[in-house]
């Protein structure tokens, strides 16, 4: 943004009354609104954000008038949403045999061309015939002043909704960068995203979740004025993962306890974002009977119990905090009020039939947070014969330059390598100063774009499981690319799932011995339980 | 060893069933338009074909091929039941003349050096998975001089300890031998204890030498022991389970050729 923009941006109500003082001499505010933000101008009928997508910024409406579009929303046709274009056969043979015969080497003339000025002018989808989108369509409208994106931005999620300019409209759009600074040195705006971020947020939880799905919108939203919104934990849990990973100190004792095994239920926990541990007490210590991701709920069986059968119904297992997370509470007399009468069957409790030796994987998924990822790299050391087709095949789709390296924490037989997880929370993501690293539009996949990244190593030091690796570059002849300091160019580079690869992840189509798989989530412990039983 | 996928046994089914269909018409031929040698032979040669297309696929990992372990399954039966396709062609194992028998001969080594193969991929890994510190063949060599350098330490910090050379003295005549590269193979590859024995009975022999400032470090030194033993047994194994592949490709490459050399012989002299 230029001087002038940010002299007429700092005249604006919202921005005036942000206090210039509370910000650190590093982070000007001026600065901040002149490297993070930019203004852009929408035609009527240009969609700002599209439901879905992963995007890394937030918007401030400084003109004209926006529509959210609320669920169902809109046909994917209607929406430009194309199928994700993937390589051809021809087009994969024609690029392996003319591969480069040098490590890491780039085609320096070619990125010139991919980075025209024409290109860095953003360009918009429109939505055709705007009456008819409104009148088949529930919309909610946005106007000047108002904030939209802020909770994909900030919580590292899609678009839950997609925006569209009815007339002409002017937005300032603020990485998420300079959202979470303003975030953190202005009161008055904090107060605004946090008000914002947890009633959009809440209200999109409670209408995905199947215990509500049922109700009509005037209960939801009784339910929801009543909903407490809670954060346990440290937003930066990597940087304290980093520094434990390996010395065991990671255990359920040490961890905020959301909901005390022991104390009565006094309603659901839904969890929003972030992971919470699921333990109860065993002689001296405590077992892990599993985790909570996105979605999952805890306290439903005991508060349902209660509310059947009164008497002394008390939590069986605490609820504990994973880093950071991000927790609903619907307290019991909503759920005695709106949901329990309408329910059939007894909700079942959470619990385990795993025997205690069972225990050490899924103690080191869940300690070591592996049950981040979503396409972990896993192992079978039983069946790996070790010829490392899986490095190779990696190899000869990416130009030569194997993405992971066949290596990494073992327990028991199973082996995390060390490739891009591409996890639920990515960590790396933040602190990108150029926004290299970001989710690919299709299926999320954290992806680098190498033309943009500028090797400061931000992502591969924020990364807690080691998994991006910086390289020195070479042009096509094999000489060293060097800056204009005289130091060698650096790259961040990953693995990318083969993302437009025809296939899928070569790594796992390599495999002779159906040793090595891409897996996430509860599979993770699955893997675990399923090992140790045998 | 793994128990059999259901896709494998499924395999071993239709191959059992052709090869015995394959005999049993070989076996109540009389007299047809049909020769048995030239069938039973283009039989086998499209059988080698697809053993050998397995090697074409796993050069070529960037294209959609399908799973690299189904191609495996298919070439482990296909080459088994070559075998059998084999004696029908020939009617014996060991046939007459030179060159039939260098082509005997051949075969036998990739079939023979293939079904090790197979086996040593089923046994090892999980003796490796539980045989130490998981280490990329490649950096096992490094990690031996990491062990070397780690232990001349200790022997530079116990002589300093104990101002004498006892110790340093010992590891020149004895334990030098046994960091200076991998030992003991055969030993783990069978899974003997041959390199723990040797490994006490040094360290005991000198123990009684050693004055209390320089146990610590001869302490020191038989971890870094148990630790190269670790080392050694991911050597000996992952060596093993590569080792095998130096037989089975030259001797298939060989085998092909010489295959294709009979098949045109056989059509030119016959035509």
């Amino acid at each position: 943004m230029s001087d002038a923009d940010v002299d007429a941006l700092m005249e604006r109500p919202e921005i005036a009354a942000i206090k210039a003082e509370n910000f650190p001499p590093g982070i000007p505010l001026r600065g901040l609104f002149r490297n993070d933000a930019r203004i852009v101008s929408l035609a009527p009928g240009a969609i700002a954000v599209r439901e879905g997508d992963y995007g890394n910024s937030a918007f401030l409406v400084l003109d004209g008038t926006l529509r959210v579009i609320l669920p169902p929303g809109l046909p994917r046709e209607e929406l430009g949403r194309q199928a994700p274009r993937t390589r051809g056969i021809l087009e994969t043979i024609a690029r392996a045999w003319n591969r480069p015969a040098h490590p890491e080497a780039r085609d320096l003339a070619g990125r010139a061309a991919r980075l025209k000025p024409e290109d860095a002018a953003r360009s918009f989808m429109f939505l055709q015939d705007i009456p008819r989108v409104l009148d088949g369509n529930r919309t909610v409208t946005l106007q000047a002043g108002d904030i939209f994106g802020e909770l994909a931005a900030l919580g590292r999620v899609p678009r839950s909704a997609t925006v569209f300019a009815e007339g002409a409209a002017r937005l300032l759009e603020m990485r998420w960068q300079g959202l979470r600074e303003l975030r953190r040195f202005d009161p008055g705006w904090k107060r605004r995203i946090d008000e914002n971020y947890r009633r959009n947020a809440l209200l999109n939880h409670l209408q995905a979740h199947p215990l509500f799905a049922a109700l009509d919108g005037e209960t939801l939203a009784s339910i929801a004025e009543k909903v407490k919104f809670k954060t346990y934990g440290d937003a930066d849990w990597h940087v304290a993962l980093k520094r434990s990973k390996g010395s065991g100190q990671e255990n359920a004792a040490d961890e905020p306890i959301i909901a005390a095994e022991g104390s009565r239920p006094d309603g659901i926990y839904l969890v929003r974002s972030g992971f919470a541990r699921l333990s109860h007490a065993v002689g001296g210590g405590r077992r892990t009977v599993t985790y909570l991701g996105v979605g999952d709920q805890f306290g439903l069986a005991e508060t349902y119990a209660a509310w059947k059968g009164g008497g002394e119904v008390r939590l069986s297992q605490s609820l504990s905090a994973l880093g950071h997370v991000d927790v609903l509470r619907v307290p019991a007399h909503v759920l005695e009020k709106h949901v329990f009468p309408g329910l059939r069957d007894a909700p079942a409790a959470l619990a385990t039939e795993r025997r205690i030796e069972e225990d050490g994987l899924v103690d080191w998924m869940v300690d070591e947070r592996w049950i981040n990822g979503t396409q972990t790299m896993l192992i079978d050391l039983d069946r790996c014969v070790r010829c490392d087709d899986c490095v190779r095949a990696c190899a000869s789709t990416h130009d030569g330059n194997p993405r992971f390296v066949r290596h990494g924490p073992v327990s028991d037989h199973w082996m995390v390598a060390n490739a891009c997880m591409h996890c639920q929370d990515p960590v790396c993501m933040i602190g990108c100063p150029t926004g290299a690293i970001h989710r690919h539009e299709v299926g999320g996949v954290v992806v680098i774009n190498d033309d943009t990244c500028i090797g400061c190593g931000t992502c591969a030091a924020s990364c807690p499981y080691d998994n991006i690796r910086l390289v020195e570059i070479s042009d096509m002849h094999g000489a060293p690319v060097i800056d204009e300091a005289g130091k060698p160019v650096r790259k961040a580079t990953k693995c990318d799932l083969c993302v437009g690869q025809p296939g899928g992840p070569a790594c796992v189509r390599a495999c002779p011995q159906d040793a090595l798989r891409r897996t996430g989530g509860k599979d993770l412990l699955v893997h675990g339980t399923e090992s140790a039983g045998r | 060893m793994r128990a059999m996928s259901r896709r494998a046994a499924g395999l071993w089914i239709v191959a059992a069933a052709g090869i015995v269909a394959l005999g049993a018409w070989r076996a109540t031929w009389r007299a047809s338009t049909i020769d048995p040698d030239f069938l039973t032979g283009w039989i086998l040669a499209a059988m080698v074909a697809a053993l050998a297309i397995y090697g074409v696929r796993r050069r070529l990992p960037m294209l959609p091929l399908g799973r690299a372990s189904v191609w495996l399954s298919v070439h482990v039966v296909v080459g088994v039941a070559a075998i059998g396709a084999y004696a029908i062609h020939v009617g014996t194992l060991w046939p007459e003349g030179a060159a039939d028998r260098a082509l005997a001969l051949l075969f036998l080594a990739v079939i023979a050096s293939g079904v090790a193969g197979h086996v040593l991929q089923a046994i090892l890994p999980a003796r490796l998975a539980r045989s130490g510190p998981e280490l990329i063949y490649e950096r096992i060599p490094t990690e031996v001089a990491k062990l070397r350098a780690a232990a001349e330490d200790a022997l530079v910090e116990a002589a300093g300890a104990a101002g004498h050379e006892t110790l340093s003295s010992y590891y020149a005549q004895t334990l030098a031998w046994y960091f200076e590269r991998p030992r003991f193979a055969l030993s783990h590859v069978f899974g003997g204890h041959s390199a723990e024995a040797w490994e006490r009975q040094r360290l005991a022999a000198v123990e009684k030498l050693l004055s209390a400032d320089e146990r610590p470090h001869l302490a020191a030194l038989a971890e870094l022991c148990r630790h190269k033993r670790a080392v050694d047994a991911q050597y000996a194994l992952q060596t093993l389970l590569r080792a095998w592949t130096f037989v089975h490709v030259p001797a298939a490459t060989a085998f092909l050729a010489m295959a294709a050399w009979h098949t045109l012989i056989i059509h030119v002299y016959a035509g």
